[in-house]
């Protein structure tokens, strides 16, 4: 698997939170040959299921998982959706009543968690009737009020520029129209890739990856593949989709802090030393231990990342979907998130795939028995 | 557009958490038209109108409560400290009128300012209701009160207290009455606890798992001076909204709702909210999930004693929803 184009083919296609249509297509081809079935559910999650490859669960086991005769079911869930933007009003300039003359620009809102001081400049792609390239443009810093201002321009400063009259606009684009980021993943030395909405088509390339090892194993476990809509703004598909599905076990993967300059020393990772995984309020204890036995078995460096609280991840909402689900988390070191040149080291993202793969090839009929005993204690 | 039915909404008593005479109200103007009505455990009132079995289930939400104070203590002259119910802002308050569940009328103000132009918070604010002391007050510590105003009908520049969301409430209970048939399952759910979080909302599409949810409920407007940049004005029509603070709408709904417009020759208006949310947020987040989308009423002022709306919009919106829920729903 050529790796950098997958991540190419991935980041460069469109997919704003609640407009995750085209990204969803292409993720569709990439998944299917690997997959038993392929779906999207109703909150435009996609789903590739690949069915357990081994029928060695006891007839007993159907009354602890409630799931029938089915073999029990893994998650791995990754959020195709990035952040982006989104035209809140259609200004005219100069505005003195001649729609005629009148150059037509778009003044923008976020989606997701977008850091304005990264938006003057930025190239865009504009979703209105049909796809209008534009810039992010502003006053030049010397024509403004405050000359001397270093202050990063907000979003009331900033217009995006397609080129046309305000006529014209108002034919192509409305009010709502999402706006999305044109940046080309740039390959950097050392294996590096760079680029937009690494964030997280990263972790998306990994479960390919996961489900392309599971093509050459056996699996006791229905392995289910779900890439999540809506998780930048508020972890929409992992809710939904973790109720829908309602797992025996869930596995997020999502894109961690890596150090870089001016990071400190404590609690971030560096690039390329493999995948990260999550330890602490939404992770399940036993489901942490059995991804590091996968990777001790792969002879693979993980490192574990604590999180107090809220991990910032669609694991968040995997956990209290229905009656609770095992839920862990894995992370791939990133730098600079949020921007347009987020930057990974590739082979981290063949590591997680792999350990996610070995993961769910290593879960077996008594894995849920084990992990509610160890709940129990004594 | 009943106007009496407005009247009889927007003057209501009802805070977060107190829509018992909210109920009691909107109850016998939705009797006739739904097959079946029931309050659930949340104290949400809910009228199902039984589709043809063709469609989906849809759930219509719009608020009943309205934001309020809450007493926290009395004082010994017999002024009552506070507490908001809801997104209360201090601005709104010094002078206003607030009412509790007997009828009991009380003014705000607050403690001495520095200078004519300072706020104080609210905890710097009390409500008079006439008490010399605790023994002749007649309000309790845990009563909650509603903001008190009276509804004028200037035409059709309509201005109210709780408007947000007794006009929402209007246009769902007159979609219901003028909604001779529908191939939905329409639950319309006059939902508690909006202003605290979306709570009843949430609790009744947990128990209904509908598959479309959409929410009735105002917007704010950028159309007055100097406001804050939003393309969403009065006299324009309903807005559709695409986003809010809590959540994007379903984007194949928003086109069914445009289409459905534009169709009918509706006016309306798409909007971008960057401040606050609906019912909707909880309905498409809950249990599998659903296509949520709202129908907005513009309003001027919201979260003030003086919400103005345009009763052309009100009545589009009502049109609007009834065109959405009388034919089938493609996503």
């Amino acid at each position: 698997m050529d790796l950098f184009k997958l991540l190419q083919t991935l980041t460069e296609t469109p997919g704003p939170s609640g407009l995750e249509d085209a990204i969803r297509e292409t993720l569709r081809e990439v998944w299917e040959p690997m997959a038993d079935v392929v779906v999207v559910d109703n909150m435009g999650n996609l789903l590739a299921v690949k069915r357990a490859n081994q029928q060695s669960r006891q007839p007993d086991d159907e009354e602890i998982t409630g799931s029938d005769e089915k073999p029990p079911r893994l998650l791995l869930a990754a959020h195709m959706d990035e952040i982006a933007l989104m035209v809140k009003a259609i200004a005219q300039y100069p505005d003195n009543g001649d729609v005629e003359a009148a150059g037509g620009f778009l003044r923008l809102t976020n989606v997701g968690g977008i850091d304005v001081r990264h938006l003057y400049g930025q190239p865009v792609v504009v979703h209105g009737r049909r796809d209008l390239p534009g810039i992010i443009g502003a006053l030049p810093n010397y024509m403004l009020p405050d000359k001397s201002s270093s202050k990063a321009y907000g979003f009331d400063e900033l217009v995006v520029d397609v080129g046309l009259a305000a006529k014209e606009v108002r034919e192509i684009v409305s009010v709502g129209d999402f706006i999305s980021f044109q940046q080309p993943l740039r390959k950097l030395l050392n294996d590096r890739a760079s680029g937009k909405a690494l964030d997280n088509r990263a972790s998306v390339a990994a479960v390919t990856v996961a489900l392309d090892y599971l093509q050459g194993r056996r699996h006791d476990w229905d392995v289910v593949a779900v890439a999540t809509t809506q998780e930048e703004t508020r972890l929409l598909g992992a809710f939904t989709s973790a109720f829908a599905q309602r797992p025996d076990v869930a596995v997020a993967l999502d894109v961690s802090f890596a150090k870089g300059p001016g990071t400190k020393e404590n609690h971030l990772f560096e690039l390329d030393e493999g995948p990260i995984v999550g330890l602490g309020a939404n992770v399940h204890p036993g489901v942490l231990q059995k991804l590091k036995d996968a990777a001790e078995a792969l002879e693979m460096k993980v490192h574990v990342e604590p999180h107090s609280y809220h991990s910032g991840t669609d694991a968040y909402g995997l956990q209290i979907a229905r009656e609770g689900i095992p839920t862990g988390l894995v992370s791939i070191p990133l730098r600079y998130m949020h921007t347009m040149v987020e930057t990974v080291a590739i082979d981290d993202i063949e590591r997680a795939g792999r350990l996610l793969g070995e993961f769910a090839a290593r879960l077996d009929g008594s894995f849920l028995d084990e992990i509610a005993e160890e709940m129990m204690g004594d | 557009m009943n106007i009496e039915l407005v009247k009889q909404l927007v003057e209501g008593y009802g805070p977060s958490g107190f829509e018992d005479h909210m109920r009691d109200i909107i109850r016998p103007f939705i009797e006739d038209y739904a097959d079946e009505i029931s309050v659930d455990t949340m104290g949400n009132l809910i009228a199902r109108k039984e589709g043809d079995g063709s469609g989906l289930k849809v759930m219509v939400a719009a608020h009943m409560d309205e934001i309020g104070v809450m007493v926290t203590h009395i004082t010994e002259k017999g002024f009552l400290r506070f507490t908001n119910i809801g997104g209360v802002f201090p601005v709104t308050l010094a002078g206003n009128r607030v009412q509790f569940a007997d009828g009991t009328m009380g003014v705000v103000y607050s403690e001495k300012r520095e200078s004519r132009t300072e706020v104080h918070g609210l905890d710097k604010h009390y409500i008079d209701v006439g008490a010399t002391g605790r023994d002749d007050c007649p309000v309790s510590v845990g009563d909650a009160a509603g903001f008190y105003r009276s509804f004028r009908a200037q035409d059709d520049f309509l201005v109210a207290k709780s408007m947000d969301d007794r006009i929402g409430c209007v246009v769902a209970i007159e979609a219901l009455q003028r909604l001779e048939s529908t191939p939905h399952d329409v639950y319309f759910v006059f939902s508690v606890q909006e202003e605290v979080g979306t709570r009843g909302a949430e609790a009744a599409a947990n128990g209904l798992e509908p598959d479309v949810g959409i929410a009735i409920d105002v917007t704010t407007t950028g159309d007055t001076p100097e406001a804050a940049t939003m393309a969403v004005e009065l006299r324009a029509g309903p807005a559709i909204k695409v986003r809010d603070a809590g959540m994007i709408a379903h984007t194949g709904l928003v086109r069914l709702m445009r289409r459905r417009a534009e169709e009918a020759g509706i006016p309306y208006q798409l909007e971008v909210l960057e401040g606050g949310s609906t019912d909707a947020r909880s309905i498409q987040i809950a249990g599998p999930g659903a296509a949520a989308g709202v129908i907005s009423i513009p309003t001027r002022y919201v979260h003030t004693v003086s919400e103005t709306v345009d009763s052309g919009d009100v009545e589009n919106s009502i049109k609007l929803l009834v065109e959405v829920l009388s034919k089938p729903i493609e996503l």
